[in-house]
C-alpha cells in the first residue's frame, strides 16, 4: 500500500504532495458547493417546497451563482470596525478548516491521507484554532450582535469540545492507535458503532454543536442576534465563514465516518464509494436535523454539555475500558 | 481580590430586525445576557387611520381597517360596520351574519396558524412556518374567491356583506375542516411535544392575573392566565350566542399556555365553521341600508373578540355621514404594554420567546 | 388647502355635545319626534343611581352630568375627583368596576373630553367615565396609579391631542417622534401647514 510517510521527500513527491493537497482543496470545495445546493434541495422537500430549481438544469448551479455573487460584491468593512483584526478574522476560522482534511483516509489507497501517528489529536487541536477565528470576528466588528454572537460561539464550542473528545477516546480505546488509517483498519469485523453506540451519540450530539447547528445554531440565532458573529461580514469574506462551516459539516461527516462506521471499507464497491456514500448519510442526517428541530437557549445549552453529555461521555469511557480489561 | 470591571449594555433591537415582526423597536439595557431594562418604542408604522376616518364616509373606512391587523382583516371590517350597525340599530339578513361568521372564524384560524408559525420560526425551527402557511393559503385562497383579495379583504358593508358566497364556495369550506383537523394532529405530533420547545416556552414570560387584568389585556393573552374572558361569550355580539364552543382557558399564564391557547382556539373556530355552515340558508346578503349612512348623534363603542384581544371601535358622531371622532381599540397596542414587565430580569435569549407569544401586529400596534 | 381651512371652523359650532345628543334627542333634528329609547331611560336611572352613590361617596358633587349610550350609562366626572371616582369605582365591592376596556379622548370645540369604558367583569356591566378639560391648558390628572394599562394609552393621547397626564410616569410622545410639534387629533390641526417648522420634512 502506498504511504506518503514512507516516501522519500525528493522535488517529484513533493510535487505529488501539492497536487494531492490542490486535489482535496476542490474536491472540499465542490463536496461544499453541492452539499449547500443540496441541504437548501432537501430542506425544501421536508417542507413540501421545490428548493432552488431557476439556475440550470435542476437548479444544480445555484450555488456557483451565490458564489459569483459573493465574489463579486464589493467588501465592506465596517467604519468603527478593527481593520487588520476583521480582515484577518475569516482567514483564521477558515484555513484550519482544510487542514482537518488532511488526516481524513478517503480510500484505501491513501493517496489524498497522510498517515499521521496522532491523526485523532491533530483534527480536536487544529479544528479549535477556528474558535480564534471567530471570537475574533464578533469581536472585530464592534458590533454588539456579534460580539454576543461571538462570545456564545467560543462558550459553546470549548463546551463541546470536552465531550467530542471523550466520545472519540473510547474507539482509541478498542482501536489502540490514534491514527485513522489503523483505526479504519480496525474496522474490518465489526463497526464501532456497535461496541461504542453511546459514544457515537455524544460524538453527534457534541459534533452538531461543534458546527453550531441546528439546535444548537446559538451563535447566529438569526431570530435573535441577526446573523450572530458575522452580522458585518459581506461579500468573499462573508462567504469565508460560510465555507468554513461546510467543510466542517463535511469533515465532520468523515470523521463520524471513520471512527464509526467503517470508513472507507465495505464489500463490492470501490472503497471511495463506499466513504462517499457513508458521509453523504451522515451529512443528510445533519440537514434533516435542521428541518426538524428548534433551537435551544443558552444556558440549556450549557448545563446539557457538563451536565448530560459530558458525564454520559466518561461512563462510556469507563464502560469501554472495562469491557476492554476484559 | 481586584473589582472585576462590568459594564451594561445597551441593545438597539430593530426597527429592522428579524423577528420583531415587522417594525418595532426595543432598546435593551443587557448586564451580559440578563435583560435589566427594556423600552419598547413604537410608532414606526403609524398611519394616522384614526384621523383619516374623520375625513371618510363610514363605508370609506373599512379599507383602513384592514391594514390595522393585517392578518385578520375581516374581524377588522367587523368591528367597524358592527359598531356603525349597532349605534344604527340595523338589522343585518341571516345570511350575511352566516357568513361574516364563517369569514371571521376561518380568519381567526388563518391568524393564529402564522402565529404558530412565526413563533416556531423565532425559536428557531424553520419548518412549522412552512407548513402552517400552508394552510393559510387554503384559507385566503377562499377568502380570494369570495371577496376578491388575499390580504386586505374590504368584505363587509353596514348592513351585511358585499359579496354573496361564490357557488360551490361553501362546500369548499366544508371540505377544509376535516383537512384542517387532519393537519393538527400533525402539528400537535410536529411541535407539541418537543422538549427543546418546551424547556423554551415552559414557565417563561409568566403574566399574573392581578397584572393581566391592570394592563387591561385581552384575548389569548388574557385567557392564559386562567381568566374566563371571551367576548364572544361574555359580551356576545351578532349571532354568537347561536353557537356552541368553548372559552380556552389556561392557568399558568406563560408562553407554553398561549400556544396551546391559539391552537386550541383554532379548533373551536374550526367548531363554529362548521355550525355555521349547516345553519346558512338562502337569502340576501345585504340588508335595507339608507343610501348615506349616518350615525345618530352620540357616541357608542362595541368591542369583538378579535384574533389577538378585544378589538373596539368607539364613534363619536355629530349626526353626519362622517365620524366626529372613530377611536380604535387595538389590542395590540394595549397588550403589548407588559413587555417591559415581563423583560426584566429574563435573559436574553428569552426575549423572543417573549416577544413572540405577546402575539402583536405592528401594523394594529402602530394604527 | 385654503378650503379645508375654511371648513373646520364652520364644522365647529354646530357640534352639540353628543353625549347630551343622545340623552336629549330634542336638540334639532327630525329624530326629535321618537319617542326616548327604553334603553337610554333605563341606563339614565342607572347612572343617577350611580351618581348619588357617587357624590355620596366623595362627599362632594364629582358627577356634573349623567347621559347614556344606548344602554350604557355615561358620567362626566368633575376633573378635580376624576382618580378618586375612578378608584372608588374600581375598588367598591358593590361597583367592581375593574377592567379598563378603552380609553379615548375627543377634541370639542370648548374642551377636551377624555373617555374611558370600564367594565364589570363579576356583574357584567358596562360604563363610561368622562371628564372634561379646557383646550388651551389641557391637564388631567393621570390614571396610571389605578391601571397599569393606561400608561401607553395616556401617551398616545398626549400625543394626538396635547392633554398633560398629571403624575403620568413616563409622558414622551409614542406615535410621533419627539420634536413633532402639534397635536394631529384636534380638530385645528392642519396636516399640511408648517410642516418645516413641526419636524415634518425630515
Amino acid at each position: 500500500m502506498f504511504h506518503w510517510e514512507s516516501t522519500p521527500l525528493t522535488g517529484l513527491s513533493f510535487l505529488g504532495m501539492v497536487i494531492g493537497a490542490v486535489v482535496v482543496l476542490l474536491i472540499a470545495l465542490a463536496v461544499v458547493t453541492y452539499a449547500i445546493y443540496f441541504e437548501r434541495k432537501f430542506i425544501g422537500w421536508m417542507q413540501l417546497r421545490i428548493g432552488p430549481n431557476r439556475v440550470g438544469p435542476f437548479g444544480l448551479f445555484q450555488s456557483f451563482a451565490d458564489i459569483l455573487k459573493l465574489l463579486i460584491k464589493e467588501d465592506v468593512i465596517p467604519d468603527k470596525a478593527d481593520r487588520i483584526m476583521f480582515l484577518l478574522a475569516p482567514v483564521i476560522a477558515f484555513v484550519p478548516s482544510f487542514m482537518v482534511l488532511a488526516v481524513i483516509p478517503f480510500s484505501s489507497t491513501h493517496v489524498f491521507t497522510a498517515g499521521l501517528n496522532v491523526g485523532v489529536l491533530y483534527y480536536l487541536a487544529i479544528s479549535a484554532i477556528t474558535i480564534l477565528g471567530v471570537v475574533l470576528g464578533g469581536w472585530a466588528s464592534n458590533n454588539k450582535y456579534s460580539l454576543i454572537g461571538g462570545m456564545r460561539s467560543a462558550a459553546q464550542m470549548i463546551s463541546y469540545e470536552i465531550p467530542l473528545g471523550l466520545s472519540i477516546v473510547g474507539v482509541v480505546l478498542l482501536s489502540g492507535s490514534l491514527n485513522m488509517n489503523v483505526i479504519v483498519a480496525h474496522q474490518a469485523k465489526m463497526w464501532f458503532i456497535i461496541p461504542q453506540i453511546i459514544g457515537f451519540v455524544v460524538f453527534i450530539i457534541a459534533g452538531l454543536a461543534e458546527l453550531n447547528r441546528t439546535p444548537f445554531d446559538l451563535p447566529e440565532a438569526e431570530s435573535e442576534l441577526v446573523a450572530g458573529y458575522h452580522t458585518e461580514y459581506s461579500g468573499f469574506r462573508f462567504a469565508f465563514f460560510m465555507l468554513t462551516e461546510y467543510v466542517y459539516a463535511f469533515a465532520l461527516a468523515a470523521l463520524a465516518t471513520t471512527l464509526f462506521l467503517g470508513g472507507w471499507s465495505g464489500p463490492f464497491l470501490p472503497s471511495w464509494l463506499w466513504f462517499v456514500i457513508k458521509t453523504a448519510a451522515v451529512i443528510f442526517f445533519l440537514f434533516w436535523v435542521r428541518a426538524t428541530m428548534p433551537r435551544m437557549r443558552g444556558d440549556q445549552l450549557m448545563s446539557f454539555a457538563w451536565k448530560v453529555l459530558i458525564p454520559v461521555a466518561l461512563f462510556n469511557l469507563l464502560l469501554t475500558g472495562g469491557l476492554y480489561l476484559l | 481580590m481586584a473589582e472585576l470591571r462590568s459594564e451594561e449594555m445597551v441593545l438597539n433591537v430593530g426597527p429592522q430586525h428579524p423577528s420583531t415582526h415587522g417594525v418595532f423597536r426595543l432598546v435593551v439595557t443587557l448586564d451580559g445576557e440578563q435583560i435589566v431594562d427594556a423600552d419598547p418604542v413604537v410608532g414606526y408604522l403609524h398611519r394616522g387611520t384614526e384621523k383619516l376616518a374623520e375625513d371618510l364616509q363610514y363605508t370609506q373606512i373599512i379599507p383602513y381597517t384592514d391594514r390595522l391587523d393585517y392578518l385578520s382583516s375581516m374581524l377588522n371590517n367587523y368591528a367597524l360596520v358592527h359598531t356603525v350597525e349597532y349605534a344604527m340599530d340595523l338589522e343585518v339578513p341571516a345570511r350575511a351574519e352566516y357568513l361574516r361568521i364563517i369569514v371571521m372564524e376561518l380568519n381567526r384560524v388563518a391568524s393564529h396558524l402564522v402565529f404558530t408559525g412565526t413563533y416556531l420560526l423565532d425559536l428557531g425551527a424553520m419548518s412549522p412556518f412552512l407548513y402552517a402557511f400552508m394552510e393559510r393559503e387554503t384559507i385566503v385562497e377562499l377568502f380570494n374567491e369570495i371577496c376578491g383579495a388575499r390580504l386586505t379583504y374590504n368584505y363587509m358593508r353596514v348592513g351585511g356583506v358585499k359579496w354573496d358566497a361564490p357557488a360551490g364556495w361553501l362546500q369548499k369550506v366544508r371540505d377544509f375542516i376535516p383537512h384542517m383537523r387532519e393537519k393538527m394532529r400533525m402539528y400537535h405530533n410536529l411541535i407539541s411535544g418537543n422538549e427543546i420547545f418546551l424547556d423554551r416556552v415552559k414557565g417563561i414570560g409568566v403574566i399574573t392575573q392581578e397584572d393581566a387584568i391592570s394592563f387591561a389585556m385581552s384575548g389569548v393573552n388574557l385567557r392564559s392566565t386562567g381568566i374566563n374572558w371571551d367576548l364572544r361569550k361574555n359580551v356576545p355580539y351578532g349571532i354568537y350566542d347561536q353557537f356552541d364552543f368553548n372559552v380556552i382557558v389556561a392557568e399558568h399564564g406563560d408562553c407554553l399556555d398561549r400556544y396551546w391557547i391559539h391552537m386550541k382556539e383554532i379548533e373551536e373556530s374550526l367548531k363554529i365553521v362548521e355550525q355555521a355552515l349547516d345553519k346558512i340558508s338562502e337569502g340576501p346578503v345585504l340588508g335595507k341600508v339608507p343610501k348615506m349612512i349616518r350615525v345618530p348623534a352620540g357616541e357608542y363603542y362595541r368591542g369583538i373578540e378579535g384574533s389577538r384581544g378585544e378589538l373596539g371601535v368607539y364613534i363619536v358622531s355629530d349626526g353626519k355621514d362622517k365620524p366626529y371622532r372613530l377611536k380604535l381599540r387595538r389590542p395590540s397596542f394595549v397588550n403589548l404594554q407588559i413587555l417591559k414587565k415581563m423583560l426584566i430580569g429574563q435573559n436574553m435569549a428569552n426575549l423572543i420567546a417573549i416577544l413572540g407569544a405577546v402575539d402583536i401586529v405592528l401594523g394594529e400596534v402602530d394604527g | 388647502m385654503s378650503d379645508e381651512d375654511n371648513k373646520q371652523p364652520e364644522k365647529q359650532p354646530d357640534v352639540a355635545p353628543p353625549a347630551t345628543a343622545t340623552a336629549k334627542p330634542a336638540a334639532k333634528s327630525a329624530k326629535a319626534a321618537l319617542p326616548p329609547d327604553p334603553r337610554v331611560v333605563a341606563a339614565k336611572a342607572t347612572g343617577e343611581a350611580m351618581k348619588a352613590t357617587l357624590d355620596k361617596q366623595l362627599g362632594v358633587t364629582a358627577v356634573v352630568e349623567v347621559s347614556a349610550s344606548k344602554d350604557v350609562p355615561i358620567l362626566v366626572i368633575d376633573k378635580a375627583y376624576w382618580v378618586q371616582a375612578v378608584q372608588f369605582l374600581r375598588d367598591d365591592a358593590l361597583q367592581s368596576y375593574d377592567y379598563l376596556r378603552m380609553f379615548s379622548g375627543t377634541d370639542y370645540p370648548n374642551y377636551i373630553e377624555i373617555v374611558i369604558h370600564l367594565v364589570s367583569r363579576k356583574r357584567n356591566t358596562a360604563l363610561y367615565v368622562k371628564t372634561r378639560t379646557e383646550r388651551d391648558l389641557a391637564v388631567v390628572p393621570s390614571l396610571t396609579g389605578l391601571f397599569q394599562g393606561v400608561n401607553w394609552e395616556e401617551r398616545e393621547v398626549y400625543d394626538l391631542l396635547g392633554v398633560h397626564f398629571e403624575g403620568h410616569p413616563d409622558l414622551r410622545r409614542i406615535m410621533m417622534w419627539e420634536g413633532w410639534k402639534g397635536y394631529p387629533l384636534r380638530k385645528d390641526y392642519s396636516p399640511f401647514e408648517d410642516l418645516d417648522e413641526r419636524g415634518g420634512n425630515v
